[in-house]
Order: C-alpha cells, then sequence, then structure tokens
C-alpha cells in the first residue's frame, strides 16, 4: 500500500515539474523575403521555426512607444472598449480579443493612463481565464502597479511578461492556433492605432512605420497558414489577413547600404547604423492601408 | 497508514502551492536585469540564455530573430547571473547576415555590458548570444527602447 502510495505521490510530482516552462530553446530558421510563401510549404513549418516567428511579432507596445515619442496625444476612442468578454462564446474569438486588448493595455500603460487600465484588465483576466492561462497574469500585482502610477516600468514589463509566457504556454501545448490569433489580435491592433493616428497627425515617420509593417505581415501570415483550415473562424481571419496583405502589396522598401559607426558615450557603446530603408507608399496606397486595417479591426471587436 | 495519507496530502498540497506560486512569479534574474536597463528605457523583451561550454569558434550559439524599427533607438543590456562561468555577449547581424554591432570588441578586448543601437533600416534581424570564449554560463538578455 505505502508502495502504491508512494508511486502516485512520484506521478504527481512529475506531473507537476512537467507543467512547468521550458526555458527557450535558440533557432536559427529564416524564410525567404518572397511574399507568396505556398500555403502547403507554410503548412510544414517546424515548431521552433513557429516559435521563432512568434517571438519576433509579439511585442504589444513598440507602435504605442512611437506614438508616445512623436508627441501623439492620447485618445480613448481608439481602444477597442467595446469588447465584452462574456460574448466571445469560442476560444478562437478569446484569443483574439486577448491580443488586441494585450495591444490595448500596452497603448495605456505606455501613456500612464493606468486608471483605464484596471478596467481593461479586468476584460483580461476573463478572457485569459477562459482559455486557461490566467495563471500567467498576476492580476493582483498588475492591479496594484496599474493604481500606483510611479512604477510604471515594473508595470509595462509584467504586462509584457505575462503575454510572452502565455504565448509560449500555449505553443508548447499544442494550442498554437490561440497563440496565433493572440498574435494577430496584437499586431493588428497595433496597426489599427497607428493608421487611425496617421489620419490625424500625418507625421512621415509613422506613415513609413505603416508601410514597414509590410516587413512583418508576411511572418503573420505563415504563422497563420496551418490554421487557415482549422475551422471557419479561423478561415475567416486568414481571408482578412489576405484582404490586408493585398493593400500592401505596392509598397515598396527600398534599402541603402552602410557601415554602421560605432562610438563610446560615459563607457556604453553607442551603434549608429548608416545603412538606411525607404518606404515607397502612395497616398492612395495608405488610404487603402488605413480603409482595410479599419475594416478587419471592426469586424474582429464587433459582436455578432 | 492514516499518517502516511495525511503526509502524502500535505506534500500534495504544498506541491501544488510550490507549482501555483512558479507559475506565477517571475524570474528573479530577468527582474534585476531590467531593473537595470536605465532611467527612460522602455522594457520590450527578454532572451534567457543558458549554454554549456562550447569551443571558440566565434560563432555565437544562441540565436533568435527580432524586428527592429527604423528611428528607433533600441538599447540591449547583457547580465550574468552570479554564478556563471561565462560573460554574456551579444552579435547582431542583418538579413545579409552582415554584423551590425557586437559587444565584444576585438581590437581593445573590452566587452560592453550594454550597447545603444540608432536602428535606421527596419528589418528582421538575427540577435545571437553566446559567452565570451564559448564559456558555460546563464544570463538575461534585455531589449528595450529609449529616447533617442
Amino acid at each position: 500500500m505505502k508502495d502504491k502510495l508512494l508511486i502516485i505521490l512520484l506521478i504527481y510530482l512529475s506531473i507537476g515539474f512537467s507543467c512547468r516552462n521550458t526555458s527557450r530553446k535558440s533557432g536559427d530558421f529564416f524564410f525567404p523575403e518572397n511574399d507568396a510563401i505556398p500555403l502547403e510549404e507554410a503548412e510544414k513549418l517546424s515548431a521552433e521555426a513557429i516559435a521563432d516567428i512568434s517571438r519576433n511579432i509579439a511585442s504589444p507596445v513598440e507602435m504605442a512607444n512611437l506614438l508616445l515619442m512623436l508627441d501623439v496625444p492620447f485618445s480613448s476612442s481608439y481602444l477597442a472598449s467595446s469588447i465584452d468578454p462574456n460574448k466571445r462564446a469560442t476560444a478562437n474569438e478569446k484569443a483574439l480579443a486577448l491580443g488586441i486588448l494585450g495591444a490595448d493595455l500596452g497603448y495605456l500603460n505606455m501613456y500612464g493612463m493606468t486608471g483605464t487600465s484596471v478596467n481593461m484588465l479586468s476584460s483580461i483576466k476573463k478572457l485569459s481565464e477562459e482559455i486557461s492561462v490566467g495563471q500567467f497574469f498576476d492580476f493582483e500585482t498588475i492591479k496594484r502597479l496599474s493604481l500606483n502610477k510611479n512604477d510604471l516600468d515594473s508595470l509595462l514589463f509584467l504586462s509584457i511578461d505575462s503575454y510572452t509566457q502565455i504565448d509560449e504556454y500555449l505553443r508548447n501545448n499544442d494550442r498554437g492556433h490561440l497563440s496565433a490569433l493572440m498574435i494577430i489580435g496584437v499586431w493588428l491592433e497595433g496597426q489599427y492605432l497607428a493608421t487611425q493616428v496617421v489620419n490625424e497627425y500625418p507625421d512621415p515617420i509613422l506613415r513609413d512605420r505603416i508601410g514597414e509593417q509590410k516587413i512583418i505581415l508576411n511572418d503573420l501570415m505563415l504563422l497563420a497558414a496551418p490554421y487557415c483550415n482549422r475551422d471557419p473562424q479561423f478561415g475567416n481571419v486568414c481571408d482578412y489577413l489576405e484582404e490586408i496583405k493585398s493593400a500592401f502589396r505596392g509598397v515598396n522598401i527600398t534599402f541603402t547600404m552602410g557601415d554602421p559607426i560605432s562610438e563610446e558615450v560615459n563607457g556604453a557603446l553607442v551603434v549608429t547604423q548608416t545603412e538606411t530603408s525607404e518606404v515607397e507608399m502612395t497616398d492612395q496606397q495608405l488610404e487603402e492601408i488605413i480603409a482595410v486595417t479599419k475594416k478587419v479591426r471592426d469586424k474582429l471587436i464587433s459582436d455578432d | 497508514m492514516t499518517s502516511m495519507k495525511k503526509i502524502l496530502f500535505i506534500l500534495m498540497v504544498a506541491c501544488s502551492s510550490c507549482m501555483l506560486v512558479n507559475a506565477q512569479s517571475q524570474d528573479p534574474l530577468v527582474s534585476s536585469c531590467v531593473m537595470n536597463i536605465g532611467d527612460g528605457a522602455k522594457y520590450l523583451k527578454d532572451f534567457k540564455v543558458q549554454l554549456g561550454k562550447g569551443t571558440d569558434t566565434g560563432e555565437l550559439r544562441y540565436k533568435e530573430r527580432m524586428s527592429l524599427w527604423k528611428n528607433t533607438k533600441y538599447r540591449f543590456t547583457m547580465c550574468n547571473d552570479a554564478n556563471s562561468q561565462g560573460q554574456l555577449i551579444i552579435t547582431i547581424k542583418d538579413e545579409n547576415n552582415s554584423v551590425v554591432l557586437s559587444s565584444y570588441d576585438e581590437k581593445s578586448g573590452k566587452i560592453y555590458s550594454s550597447i545603444d543601437f540608432v536602428c535606421n533600416r527596419s528589418g528582421i534581424y538575427q540577435i545571437c548570444y553566446d559567452f565570451y570564449r564559448g564559456e558555460a554560463g546563464l544570463g538575461i538578455g534585455v531589449v528595450s527602447m529609449v529616447r533617442k
């Protein structure tokens, strides 16, 4: 009997430890720059390659940081406040909404609008718990940091880190489709934010950043491709990405070569890149990108 | 027998608590490294690098892809675990496999624990980490953004 109890204990312990996150592995997979990767090729991507793409794309704060740097004022009208977690029926819808709200949370935190972020946190909490990833959010700490504006850096770190952990957990537990949807949500909302702002503040740096998303869009499609035939909902998301990709087709990105310049400033190394990239995008192309981004994003946040 | 069951129950509860805490806590090495990225730097992501002893071929073993955007100043901060044998170094390569920056200066032999990179070409870069001379080690690479 004692032996049986011991075996039960060992099994329990082994399950417990095997559920822990494994450390991130390295990878050196490269994708061709061609923007027409066949679906069947994308479906053969290894888990490691998908992980590489996911880790590269998932950043809910970069676009918000750019807006802050450009002194663009905050506006709550850009937020996807209409998302009602109670009306998100499927895991797909929940994961997508989690990504969209993650980007909004990054925007709020970046601008120090932590009072509003507390409300958003409750939606994120509900959505994450319903797809069994709530354990990666330390909601109490995040909420406490949100209410105490003095520690915005820790708040940003904790929020981003939580999303990174969720992404890894989903991929490592055969729910890569939900990870992909979450990442698509993060990216789409960031792009929505930028395209809405550029309408009001037509800054050339922001305009370029929107056009430069062509670089990452191919990776995003590779990430989604293995799941496009999984179910009709995911299929719709893939169709939407195709629509967005079409709007980028005429955008050109050119490069000018140059050697980086290094200098030591106060003991730290500063490297300035002289190689540059230039975006060639007409006003009409930008208008098309703005329109399709809004159309897709509005569809994905609606409860219908 | 009853006492054995009690012990088992206590152990299971204790282990459950440990697992729960583990899932929710942050890696202290990451946290301490993030605390040292400097005032005004906004955390973007971190890479935990744990490698055994390798060979000193110059090819860095830990590789990740990362998109870096024009008109952005990035800061790459490297931190080593107190028990790490090696010192973490970084090299960044562009899509043409050309080295854009390295925290190890071959001429002076100096290893920088922080590098600011003013990015003027948007693209997907390869972020490579290793420990100096292929030593074994544990370290954290943090990427943050700073105002230009």
